[in-house]
């Protein structure tokens, strides 16, 4: 682990700050995101508006890095299709 | 036939043995093709990664084919799928020498006032004033797994690593998170501080 020793910068506290405004009582976790990327990967992709239970996976790739990182290499895949 | 025109779940589940191949080995080019384009320009993924990641890859979606529900296109559902095992394993390498001790220990740094400056969102006095509450928080909200947990994500570590180490599941590790993040939203909202106002008034 890195920088141990070093205070929080302004960018890891407002993560942290950012992260309490977007939190809410029901969330996806990052398995039932998986489950629904896909959909609301190609609902953006049209530029169609997406359900009520697709738009969690919009609140959940504000929260996670990591899925939101898959999110954007899925993009990037399905904008090279032909 | 092209990769659009092809039924996957019932070519992938076919009694045929040579037509069920013959799927098999196309959706393995298609994952394999994806994953090239995702992961383009990364000095860490070599094509050996690349072939080890669409196997995997294949297995794991074959595994979970009846989860397919049609909601999206077959390949888009099996390339998130991809992307997924291909992304875990890249992350897991990357943090795989970091000990539960470094973890926790780091975790517990949190409560040190001298990690999160007073000033470190500005000097006004709603600011101050926030980082104040977050602090104390932090300090007596969360459990020490909770902080480590925290601190970890804040490092940029995979979420997978942190819960492996802490020994818990993935779905009880992002509980574990939202606990934490429930917690610390209350004792924000009980000094007054909500949501929108974080939103609005730290523009972050």
């Amino acid at each position: 682990m890195k920088p141990e020793n070093q205070r929080l910068t302004r960018e890891q506290v407002g993560s942290i700050v950012k992260m309490l405004g977007l939190t809410t009582d029901r969330e996806f976790n990052c398995s039932e995101c998986l489950q629904h990327v896909s959909e609301f990967a190609e609902c953006r992709l049209a530029n169609q508006s997406v359900g009520e239970v697709i738009s969690q996976v919009e609140q959940h790739l504000a929260l996670c890095p990591e899925c939101r990182e898959e999110y954007e290499a899925l993009m990037k895949i399905l904008k090279a299709k032909p | 036939m092209t990769q659009n025109e092809i039924n996957w779940p019932v070519a992938l589940r076919a009694t045929d043995s040579g037509e069920q191949a013959a799927a098999v080995r196309a959706l393995r080019e298609l994952l394999r093709n994806g994953l090239r384009i995702a992961l383009n320009g990364r000095s860490d993924v070599s094509e050996a990664h690349l072939e080890d990641f669409a196997q995997e890859s294949l297995l794991r979606v074959l595994d979970r084919l009846d989860q397919f529900q049609g909601r999206s296109q077959f390949t888009t559902w099996a390339q998130a799928i991809a992307l997924n095992v291909a992304f875990t394993e890249l992350r897991r390498k990357r943090w795989q020498d970091v000990s539960l001790d470094a973890l926790m220990a780091d975790g517990e740094r949190l409560m040190d006032s001298a990690m999160i400056a007073d000033d470190v969102l500005g000097a006004d006095e709603d600011r101050s004033r926030l980082v104040a509450t977050l602090r104390h928080a932090i300090e007596h909200d969360l459990t020490p797994k909770q902080r480590a947990a925290i601190l970890g994500e804040l490092r940029e570590m995979p979420f997978d690593q942190i819960v492996a180490m802490l020994g818990t599941s993935r779905s009880a590790g992002y509980k574990m998170l939202h606990d934490a993040r429930r917690a610390l939203k209350q004792r924000l909202h009980a000094a007054g501080i909500t949501g929108a106002d974080i939103q609005n008034a730290f523009n972050l």
